[in-house]
Parts: structure tokens; C-alpha cells; sequence
């Protein structure tokens, strides 16, 4: 490690460090523009010159560039490189607008900053400013090309680490100018993080602009919930309104990046409908007496019909506390056990991919990054966590080899093998690739040393082995061609690992992947297991629910029957998220009570016979755990209460003085729920937001979770908070364990395969699936979401084979009817890469999905004449 | 005449064929070479020939071939650098013109050198004549199965294409020659990793100079056959400016500037007296009339601070404004910026500006140290464009800062009436 002296003080840095960055461990800050920790050095703003006084090369030197050695003596305030930063800083200065007053960025421009610090302060020039013509750059970014510095920075991530194709530099010298080939939205869903890597106001952010400079909002860690990953967010809010979310640097999660569906997804928490008063039927009440009266209806349903009539379905976009609030208080009054998942299979898979991770086998998103081979299994990463595709990118970057089985027309911004296979067909290519991956004798080994391999369940090990041994033999030959090409780079990994979707799958996959990656990690240095599950919080939703299977349609079905009476609804949108809604609907008229909790807008919430409103996790913070088990408390941003741009219409602060939030009436579901309970009024347990007393007791590997963190009495909790910052979404345990101690190959227990579709067959299976933008329940709230995907419609992707048997071309527009009487119009998108005897449908917003039944489903296709 | 190495076949108006390229040994050396020695045979020759690469830098070409580490990655690539845009520069054209066998020999022979599989010839786009001549010529050599798989019956294959550049000076720096080359932006690349371990798709990658390359045939030929003639001691020289017979001449490395400006262009026109001389193109100093019989060679000029460069030399006479000069090279470098690094992408406009503050009689005298402190900072760039480009720019205040100071003092320029 080498040893080295800057500004006389002496570091030890581990090999390869930079100078730039071993001066930063002392805490000395050497500006910068170009470089920037994800993207490396570039050598091209030239701002970071130091003197190198003992070294290979002496003299002014970037310090970005240099590698620290041994023995280097380094100054970075000698008067000549002082002179020359200063001299590159009015160089930048030339050309750049000095109108900060009036830019977005300003107050949070590392340009304005170096400019100030630097002590360049006087024009020595008369020469005319560059100018050129700005770009629209689509809904969320705004472009002002004069205030580039030409640092490259987004050009470096844009093409380099998001794989970006649309976006760079053009012309040359200094008429070097960023933008596209043409004006148009930007394609990347990765684009936002330009508004951050920018360091000037370039590229800002354009639903926020001229609303808040950073110092005057309320500023505070927080937490993505629009998919399983949990990356970390920095939420602004100002006068009551969320404005902006930035990315928060989170070392084993996102790193300093996070996706569009992210960053611009979050306007539900001010969306202009957002209910913020409690209704008892048909007129508004306070959250009490709504309460009351809903804990009253339960209650007399409970005591004529018995305490079973009562159901709950809660979703996995509730926090920690929430779920436990709900499964304590069905315990307490005797109610039914709640639910979390939309089906039983759903909930199985779920529950199986958290039963098989522990410490041997989970991957955070970070070390994806690290792997040299990653074999995606029923997984579309772009579509369902954007940010895993990211982090796949890095991978490849790094030359790890990349591979897909998929049914679907996966797109990575990668060069990775396809094995474009229906969902029948996946196990049977991953079985394929590990018989040629691995040798037999290792094979045999491996499947001894895991739990189940050598004893009672022998059996089940010896289905796994012939599995593995027969696999392939329906497969098309070119599907086996590839398969081999794919084992082949299997075979010369050290560090695998295999991604595993749950949603568009078999059942038995998600616990086949785990037997995979187990297998591997006896043979190789690391493997690992990532699943992509359903919703933010789905870890945690799956160690809540119960072992038996069931799912909100299991109670649907229960209603229909009239066993069960009332529903408790929180923090869900059966009838927007679910599919087979005409079912649904009937099933919720059915009801006697319909209880429903959230802070959506949603159909059910205006079904509800009695509704009360809910925080945000933005407003009251809670705990989420991520799809590897990372159990991660985000703090409240603001208070909440409704924005006072929608009270006041966008006059600027109001000079009335009360006692009150506007609008803030809702409180955390977890707050609410317990007075529904049965306990007889004034014994309700008293929840105080602690993580550890509300999920005491409801599973083992709660006991591994920290207290969250409250703010001591006095002190504003933003400021709090706002000391967790630069730890990103603080982190309260691992709730993954040392040895899962799941027996393997528990894969041919599960319940029954999807039915094997015929080539011939005019009937094709329906996968139902998201899409990066508009599928996504909370983001699809976002007018900027919707405006990004307003250009595209939706569409249904049919491989060319069926489409030509079918005589359906691209564009068509085609009624899909399912056996069961359900079925919608959609333009159908023709796709080569892609398996046949399917159809993909996105659960888009704009398409009517839910006319559906729950899957799997098969359908006609017929052509709608025009 | 000096002996003719390079230039020993010109027929005048047209190229030299196939046919009277061999009558002259050509291909000879090849023959030999690829049945009767190996690779590092032939690169050992190179090096010993002491042959310096005429681009600019003079690195030794064989030393430089030699950097391929052994074992390295295949396929292999050999670029030929003809992006001939450093003003006053023609002698690549000439030789493409004049003998395009020799530079096709000399290609094949460096890709045997080095093991390379395909080699390109970058070309300027302006140069489209010479990318027809060889176009013609290489189907030529294809053949004559001198390219092509198996040539001339031995175990070595290889085959040439010429790839026309989008234009640009900087495509002329090799880094950013291997960008363009590659369909990317020609932005240089700072080593490590060298293109002889990283070049052109992350393979190994020898990039040389035209003249580079035609030198190698004649030093291989040489080497085998015990012959005379050693191109590694001529030069072509590019003479423009205030001379009597502008033009290309081959003359021995190292002759006295004088010798090549009196002798071989023919001396200044009657009434011209010199001013200064720009010995290598625009990327270089500016020479004064003190230093006339200084050996014109990479070692002597770089003796006392001067580049050889690509042996450009262009002639001042006391009618130039150096001024007006300077501010002409320093408009071609700011627009020929790749706009990559600061100092050169903002500071060449604010360079160019002052002077033409200067050049118009609005110059103050606070100018001048600004213009010599810039000149300075403009070194700490990221590739070697800028430092040239300054060049000119430090000489001018270094020789003629009474000449800069006469404009700012008489608020005009004093060449102008």
C-alpha cells in the first residue's frame, strides 16, 4: 500500500488509488468537475492540478490522472497549480452565463462553488459568449446547453455507464455541443442521474425548476418504493409540497444512481386528488369518529357472523410497521390472517425466494457489479428494477458474461445471450446449462453437501439430479446451441450469479434457481442468488403472511361464498392492481362493510363504505426490506398536509397564521389500525412507532432488526434526520440469515406447472407483465411518468411466427378474448426475440388488463377490422 | 542530386507502376523477407536501422513494434497514419504518388514484423486521389498475391484497406486516429494502456507514419542484400513560403536549413530577406535567421529547444507580420480543437481573440505577459495538440515581442498601409 505526503501530511492508500481521492480521506477537497467517483477520471477539465514534488513525473499535474505512489509528495497549494486551477476556472468562465440569480442550479453548482472558492471574480475579456440552441430533451430533463462546462460528465455516464445511444457529445473544439442527433425525449430510463452528475445548470431537473433552492426546502434521506431494490433517495420538500428527488449515494445498494421511474414517481404523495379526509359513506368525517365508527361495523359483523367474516388485504408497499399493525390486529380480534399478495402463487413464490436466502448465498445489488457471469432467469430487469439492469451493465463492462431466459423481449443496455423460451421451457435451459457447466462427479458432490441432498429426502435429490441429467430434450436445437455457448462461459466463471424473477415464472423456478446458485457456490469462489420480488417491501410481506397459501383472491372467492362479510383494505388497489376486476367488483358490492386505508386516489379507495387516510412513508418514514433481506428505516421528509400551491393556488406563502396543517389530517396506517381492533375502547395496544415492539414476537428474523430511530422530544425531526444523510436510508439490519436452513430441491413440491402450450394451438398463453414506466402502481400517479410514456402507446408483444400463422402484423390493433369471457383490445408490437405461443401484455395504466382473469390465461386473437 | 531513396521512382505526372516498382528492387525485400526470415528478424533490421518515426515525434519505429508484448492477443493491426493535415505537410501525398508499392511493401513488411492479421491506411479525406492510387495499386498487389491469404506461398496472410477519415487535424494524433478508426469520437487517449497492447478494438495495434512505413522496404531490402541507399538517413522535406521553388525534396537527414532553403527551393525571391522559418509545420517554433545552418534532424533541433516536427519548413520574409502569422495558426488550432480538455478547447478562442485585438491596433501592453502566462498553462493539456499549438505563439513572443509591441504601440498593424 502506498504511502504518500500531501500538504505535508502523510496517508497510506490502497493500491490505485488516485491522488484526488487519497486527498480526499484527509478531508482535502481538490475541485473537480470531470471526475466524479462512478465514472473515473477523464482528464478533461484539468481543474484538479496539484504539484507533484516527489514523484515519476514532477511538476503541475491532474491529480485525477495519478495514480498515488509510494513516496509521492504532493501540494495542492502550491501558488503554481493554484494560478493554473484559477486559470482553467476563467477559462470556464468565458463562456458561462453569469446570471446564477436566475438559474436553477445555482446554490447547488459545484461551478458556482469552485468559481467562488477559486476567487475568480473578474472578467479580463471582452469577447462575445458562446451561445448555442437548447433541446427538448423530453419530460423530465431541461436542457441549457450555455451553461455547459463541456466536462463531459453525461456524456461519460449517459453512453459509457448507462449504455445510453441517443444522448452525447457532437461537433468538436469549443463548439463541442451535448444534446441528441434530434430533439426528443431522452430513451434512457437511467437520464435523470444527468440532472445529477451535471455540474452546472446544464441539465436540470424540469418538473422542479423555479420551485425550491435547495437550502429552503425541508431536505432528507429517503427511500424509492417503486420496486423491490430500495434504492436510496434524497426527498426536497417545500411549503408542504414534495418538489424533487435526487439520488443518495448508498455503498451496497444503488451507489449514486437510481432510475427514472424513481426520481420523477413520486407525485402521488401530492397528487391533486390524494384523499386527505376521512368519509363514513357518503360524507366526510374526522379521522376518529371514522375510525369509531368503522371499529363499530367490524365488530357487530365479527359478533353476528363470527370473527371470520372479517378479512384484510394490505399490499407490499406498506411498511414494516404497517404489516405488523395489520397481522397484530387480526390476531387481537380473531380476524382472518391478513394478506399481502394478489394470488396464492404469488404469495408461494414470494415466500419460497425468502425462505432459500441467507448470508451464503444473497447478493446486494452492488456486488452484481462484481460478478463475472449473471444468468437471468424469468427475469426482464429493465422492466421490473431498472436499476438491476444497471448494475448488470457494470458487470459486463467489466466483461462478465450475461444471459437471459426469458419468454418475454428482454432489452438490457448490454450485449448479453438470449434464450427466448415460453415459461414452461425455463427450468428445462437452466437444467441444460448446468449438466454442461458442471461435471457430473461435481454435480453429485454438490447436491450431497446441501441440506436435503443426502438424507430423508433423498428422493427429491434424486428428481433433481435426473432432472438436471434428462433436460433439454424438448428444447429446439438452436435453443440447446446457445445453451451450450451459455454453460460454456458458466464453466469458466469464479463468480456467478443467477437473477430470478417471481412474477412472470412457474412456480417451482424461484426455489430451482436457489438449488442452482446453491450447487455453484460449493464449486465456485462466490455464487448467489438475486430475486426481483413484487414490491418494496415483499421481503417483509412474505415473512408476515401465513404459511398457507392463500391471496387476495382467496378471499374474493370467500366473499362469494358469504363467508366473509367485511373487508379491511390497506394501503391497496384490488381493483386497479389486481386482475379479474368484473369478479372483484361484484365481490366488493357483495360486502357488507368495506373498510379501506391508503393515501391513493384509487377505484377501491372510492368504493369504500367507510375510508380514512394514510401517510406516505414521505410524511411518517417506516421500514422496508429490499428483495436481499436489507431491512432499511427511511425518516419522515416534511410534515405533510396538502401543498400550498394547490390551497392557495400558487400564491406565495400566506400570511394567515394557524394552529394547524392544511390537509394534515392523515396519520401512518400503522397508527390507524389498531383502534379498529376488537379490544374494547381505551385498551387499544399502544403503538409508538418502534419498529421492535409492533413485530415482536411475529417472526425470528425480525429479532436482528435495530430500533428505527426516533428523534428525541424537541428536536425537528428533518434536522434529525438530516444527519443520516450521507449514510443514505439508514440501514437496521440484515434480516437474511446466517443458514436459511431451507431444505433443497423443494422445487417439486410446489404446485402445479403452467399448462405446455401447442405450436398449433390458436390459443396463447397471457403473460402479464410491467413495464419500466406505467405498470408500476405508485409511479403510474405521476403526470411525468405518463407524459414520458404519452408517445408510445402501450402495446402486446407476439413473437413473428405466431403472428404470421395468425395473420397479424405490427400495428394491428386485436381483440384478445380469454375461455373464461374476458379479454380487451390492444395494437399488438410483433417481435422476433421473443417465445412463441404467447402473448406479453404490460399491466399498463392505459390498458385494460384487470378484464382479464388471473393467469395463467389463455386467449384467442382475433383482428379488429378497422 | 543527393541520392533518391523514397523518391527514386517518380515518373513525373504519374505513379510509378508495379512493374518499374520492381525493376528497381522492388518487393524484393519482402520476397526475402517472409521466406527467408523471421519477424523479429525483420523488426531487429528496423531497429537497427535506427529508423525514427516521421509523424512529428520521431520515436524509433522499431523500438516502438517491440512494444507489442510477447504473446499478446490476435488479431493484430497495423495503421498507416496518412491524415496529412499539419499545414505546409505534403510529403505523405508525394510518396503515395510517386511510389504507392513502396508504401504497400512497407505495410506488409511491418505487419509481418508484428504478426498483424489486417492493416489500415487512414486517409484524409482530401486526400481522395491518393485513396483511389492505392486503391488501384492494392488491387494490384491482390493480385500479384502479394495480399491476400498465403502471400507468396508463405504461412503469413494479411490484407489492406484503406479507410477514408471524416476529416479532422486531430485525427492525424494516433490515439484519437484509433478512435475515429473505430467510429468513435477522435478524442485522444491518454496510455496506459498503450496501442501496442490496447489499440483498435483492445488488440494490439502498430500505428506508423506514411513516410515511416515507405522507409521500411528500402531497410529491409538493404539489410538482407548488403545494398546501399539507406533511407534512414533521407528525409523529405516540405519547402513553402518565401521561396524561389516551393516543393518536396529527399535530401540526407540532418542537412543545414540553409543548404535546403538556398540549394534545393532555390533561395528567397530577389528583394526578400529571411525573417524566420517555421522548421517542421505549425506545431513547432519559430526558427530566426541566426540559427540558418543548424542540421535539420531530430536531435540537433531539439539541442537547442526546436522540433524537427514533419520536416515542414515554411519561409518568412521581412514583409510578414508574425503577428498576423501567429494568429492565422492559432485560428487553425482553435478550430481544430477536439474539445476535450479546457485549456485548449476554451483557451486557443481566447488566445485567438487577443490576437486579433492585437493584429486590429486595439492590443494593450498588459497583453503580452497574459498571452506568455497562457502560453505557459497551455501545456498542461491533455494530448500533445495544444502544446504545438502554442508554439508558434511562445516563439513569437520570445523573437518578435518588438514587433507584437510596435502594433499595440501604433494601435495598427505596422505591415499594413
Amino acid at each position: 500500500m502506498p504511502k504518500l505526503i500531501i500538504d505535508d501530511r502523510e496517508i497510506e492508500v490502497p493500491e490505485g488509488t488516485r491522488v484526488i481521492e487519497a486527498a480526499e480521506h484527509l478531508g482535502i477537497m481538490i475541485p473537480r468537475f470531470c471526475y466524479h467517483p462512478a465514472l473515473g477520471a477523464a482528464g478533461a477539465c484539468r481543474v484538479c492540478a496539484v504539484k507533484v514534488i516527489e514523484g515519476p513525473v514532477k511538476g503541475i499535474q491532474m491529480s485525477c490522472m495519478m495514480e498515488a505512489r509510494d513516496g509521492m509528495v504532493v501540494s495542492t497549494t502550491d501558488e503554481e497549480a493554484m494560478e493554473f486551477r484559477r486559470f482553467v476556472i476563467e477559462l470556464l468562465m468565458l463562456n458561462h452565463p453569469h446570471d446564477c440569480p436566475v438559474c436553477d442550479e445555482g446554490g447547488h453548482c459545484l461551478l458556482q462553488d469552485e468559481t467562488v472558492s477559486g476567487g475568480h471574480a473578474h472578467r479580463r475579456t471582452s469577447m462575445k459568449k458562446r451561445t448555442y440552441r437548447d433541446q427538448d430533451l423530453g419530460p423530465f430533463i431541461r436542457h441549457e446547453m450555455n451553461r455547459c462546462i463541456h466536462c463531459y460528465r453525461c456524456s461519460r455516464f449517459y453512453q459509457d455507464f448507462a449504455g445510453g445511444l441517443d444522448y452525447g457529445p457532437l461537433r468538436l473544439g469549443d463548439r463541442t455541443y451535448f444534446g441528441r442527433f434530434t430533439e426528443g425525449r431522452l430513451e434512457s430510463p437511467f437520464a435523470g442521474n444527468l440532472i445529477d452528475v451535471c455540474p452546472t445548470g446544464t441539465l436540470t431537473d424540469k418538473p422542479s425548476r423555479y420551485s425550491i433552492r435547495r437550502w429552503h426546502g425541508e431536505r432528507g434521506p429517503s427511500l424509492c418504493i417503486s420496486c423491490s431494490l430500495g434504492c436510496s433517495t434524497v426527498a426536497n420538500a417545500y411549503l408542504r409540497d414534495l418538489v424533487r428527488i435526487e439520488a443518495n449515494y448508498n455503498e451496497s445498494v444503488n451507489g449514486f444512481f437510481i432510475c427514472d421511474r424513481g426520481r420523477f414517481g413520486f407525485y402521488y404523495a401530492k397528487h391533486p386528488e390524494r384523499p386527505r379526509r376521512a368519509r363514513v359513506d357518503v360524507s366526510e368525517a374526522p379521522t376518529p369518529e371514522a375510525l369509531r365508527e368503522a371499529a363499530k361495523r367490524l365488530a357487530r359483523i365479527a359478533a353476528t357472523h363470527g370473527p371470520g367474516a372479517v378479512a384484510c388485504i394490505g399490499s407490499t408497499r406498506s411498511s414494516l410497521e404497517t404489516m405488523g399493525a395489520l397481522v397484530r390486529l387480526c390476531e387481537t380480534s380473531g380476524w382472518r390472517k391478513p394478506v399481502f399478495f394478489s394470488d396464492p402463487a404469488m404469495q408461494r413464490k414470494v415466500r419460497t425466494a425468502v425462505s432459500r436466502i441467507d448470508k451464503r448465498l444473497h447478493v446486494s445489488l452492488r456486488e452484481i457489479e462484481k460478478a463475472d457471469f449473471i444468468l437471468a432467469v424469468g427475469a426482464d430487469p429493465l422492466n421490473e428494477a431498472p436499476m438491476l439492469a444497471l448494475a448488470m451493465r457494470q458487470a459486463s463492462r467489466n466483461e462478465a458474461a450475461v444471459a437471459v431466459i426469458d419468454s418475454r423481449p428482454v432489452v438490457l443496455p448490454l450485449d448479453f445471450e438470449r434464450l427466448a423460451v415460453a415459461r414452461h421451457d425455463v427450468e428445462a435451459c437452466l437444467n441444460v446449462i448446468m449438466r454442461e457447466a458442471v461435471s457430473d462427479e461435481d454435480l453429485k458432490i454438490a447436491i450431497e453437501k446441501l441440506p436435503g441432498g443426502a438424507d430423508g429426502a433423498a428422493s427429491r435429490a434424486a428428481d433433481f439430479y435426473t432432472g438436471i441429467r434428462n433436460a433439454g430434450e424438448g428444447l429446439p436445437p438452436e435453443v440447446r446451441v446457445r445453451a451450450l455457448k451459455i454453460a460454456a462461459q458458466l464453466k469458466a466463471a469464479h463468480r456467478p450469479i443467477i437473477v430470478c424473477g417471481v412474477d412472470a415464472v412457474c412456480e417451482t423456478t424461484p426455489a430451482l434457481a436457489a438449488d442452482h446458485a446453491s450447487i455453484l457456490s460449493g464449486l465456485k469462489e462466490r455464487a448467489g442468488i438475486f430475486y426481483i420480488l413484487p414490491g418494496a417491501n415483499a421481503f417483509g410481506a412474505a415473512l408476515l403472511s401465513s404459511p398457507i397459501g392463500e391471496g387476495a383472491s382467496s378471499f374474493f372467492e370467500e366473499i362469494e361464498k358469504g363467508e366473509v362479510k367485511a373487508l379491511v383494505v390497506v394501503e391497496c388497489d384490488p381493483l386497479g392492481q389486481f386482475p379479474d376486476r368484473r369478479r372483484i367488483e361484484k365481490a366488493l358490492g357483495n360486502l357488507e362493510l368495506l373498510v379501506v386505508l391508503d393515501y391513493l386516489p384509487s377505484e377501491t379507495v372510492k368504493q369504500a363504505h367507510i375510508f380514512v387516510p394514510t401517510n406516505t412513508h414521505y410524511e411518517s418514514g417506516g421500514c422496508f426490506v429490499n428483495q436481499e433481506g436489507r431491512a432499511q428505516f427511511t425518516p419522515p421528509v416534511y410534515a405533510g398536509g396538502e401543498p400550498n400551491r394547490q390551497e392557495t393556488g400558487g400564491a406565495h406563502p400566506p400570511r394567515v397564521f394557524r394552529s394547524h396543517i392544511p390537509g394534515g389530517g392523515p396519520e401512518p396506517a400503522w397508527k390507524l389500525l389498531a383502534p379498529l381492533g376488537a379490544a374494547p375502547r381505551g385498551e387499544a395496544p399502544e403503538l409508538r412507532g418502534n419498529l421492535r415492539s409492533i413485530l415482536d414476537g411475529l417472526h425470528p428474523a425480525f429479532e436482528q432488526l435495530a430500533d428505527s430511530p426516533i428523534p428525541p422530544v424537541g428536536e425537528r425531526p428533518s434536522t434529525y434526520y438530516a444527519r443520516f444523510l450521507a449514510e443514505g436510508a439508514l440501514h437496521v439490519g440484515s434480516l437474511a440469515p446466517q443458514d436459511c436452513g431451507a431444505l433443497a430441491f423443494a422445487s417439486s413440491d410446489a404446485g402445479e406447472k403452467a399448462p405446455g402450450v401447442g405450436k398449433d394451438d390458436e390459443r396463447l398463453e397471457i403473460i402479464l407483465t410491467e413495464w419500466t414506466f406505467g405498470s408500476e402502481e405508485l409511479s403510474s400517479y405521476s403526470p411525468y411518468i405518463l407524459q414520458a410514456e404519452a408517445e408510445k402507446e402501450p402495446c402486446a408483444c407476439m413473437q413473428t411466427e405466431d403472428a404470421s400463422r395468425l395473420g397479424i402484423s405490427d400495428g394491428d390493433l386485436v381483440a384478445l378474448r380469454s375461455a373464461g369471457g374476458g379479454g380487451l383490445t390492444v395494437r399488438i408490437r410483433v417481435v422476433e426475440n421473443m417465445a412463441r405461443g404467447c402473448i406479453i401484455l404490460p399491466r399498463h395504466g392505459r390498458l385494460a388488463w384487470q378484464d382479464l382473469e388471473p393467469s395463467p390465461v389463455q386467449a384467442s386473437v382475433e383482428r379488429v377490422k378497422k | 542530386m543527393h541520392p533518391q531513396v523514397l523518391l527514386q521512382n517518380f515518373k513525373g505526372n504519374r505513379s510509378a507502376s508495379i512493374d518499374e516498382y520492381r525493376a528497381n528492387g522492388g518487393y524484393e525485400a519482402l520476397t526475402r523477407a517472409l521466406l527467408e526470415r523471421t519477424p523479429a528478424e525483420v523488426e531487429q533490421m528496423v531497429l537497427a536501422a535506427g529508423l525514427r518515426g516521421r509523424g512529428g515525434a520521431g520515436f524509433p519505429a522499431g523500438k516502438k513494434w517491440s512494444l507489442i508484448p510477447e504473446g499478446a492477443a490476435h488479431p493484430r493491426f497495423v495503421v498507416v497514419n496518412a491524415d496529412e493535415m499539419e499545414p505546409g505537410t505534403y510529403k505523405d501525398r508525394m510518396v503515395i504518388h510517386v511510389d504507392p508499392h513502396l508504401i504497400i511493401e512497407g505495410v506488409i513488411l511491418t505487419s509481418y514484423a508484428v504478426s498483424a492479421e489486417k492493416a489500415y491506411i487512414f486517409i484524409r479525406p482530401s486526400y481522395e486521389s491518393s485513396a483511389l492510387i492505392l486503391e488501384r495499386e492494392l488491387e494490384v498487389a491482390r493480385r500479384e498475391g502479394l495480399l491476400g491469404q498465403n502471400i507468396l506461398g508463405s504461412e503469413f496472410s494479411l490484407d489492406i484497406v484503406v479507410h477514408r477519415s471524416a476529416g479532422r487535424y486531430i485525427c492525424g494524433e494516433a490515439t484519437a486516429l484509433l478512435n475515429a478508426l473505430m467510429g468513435k469520437r477522435p478524442n485522444p487517449k491518454q496510455p496506459p494502456p498503450y496501442a501496442t497492447e490496447k489499440g483498435l478494438w483492445n488488440l494490439p495495434t502498430v500505428v506508423g507514419n506514411v513516410e515511416t512505413t515507405a522507409c521500411v522496404a528500402p531497410i529491409v531490402r538493404n539489410a538482407i542484400t548488403g545494398g546501399s541507399g539507406e533511407p534512414a538517413f533521407t528525409k523529405l522535406y516540405c519547402v513553402s513560403g518565401k521561396v524561389k521553388r516551393p516543393g518536396c525534396y529527399e535530401l540526407p537527414m540532418g542537412t543545414p536549413l540553409r543548404e535546403i532553403i538556398e540549394e534545393a527551393a532555390g533561395g528567397l525571391p530577389e528583394g526578400s530577406e529571411l525573417k524566420a522559418v517555421l522548421p517542421g509545420g505549425v506545431s513547432t517554433r519559430y526558427m530566426t535567421p541566426d540559427l540558418y545552418d543548424t542540421p535539420m534532424d531530430f536531435d540537433s533541433l531539439a539541442k537547442i529547444g526546436h522540433r524537427l516536427g514533419t520536416g515542414a519548413i515554411i519561409v518568412f520574409d521581412q514583409h510578414t507580420c508574425m503577428v498576423a502569422a501567429t494568429l492565422n495558426i492559432i485560428q487553425f488550432f482553435a478550430r481544430e480543437s477536439c474539445g476535450w480538455c479546457t485549456p485548449c478547447r476554451e483557451g486557443l478562442p481566447y488566445i485567438r481573440d487577443i490576437l486579433t485585438q492585437i493584429e486590429s491596433g486595439e492590443g494593450k501592453d498588459e497583453m503580452i505577459p497574459k498571452l506568455r502566462r497562457m502560453s505557459e498553462h497551455l501545456w498542461r493539456t491533455y494530448c500533445a495538440f495544444s502544446p504545438g499549438a502554442v508554439s508558434p505563439l511562445e516563439s513569437l513572443l520570445t523573437y518578435f515581442e518588438d514587433e507584437v509591441r510596435e502594433h499595440i504601440r501604433m494601435k495598427r498593424c505596422p505591415f499594413r498601409k
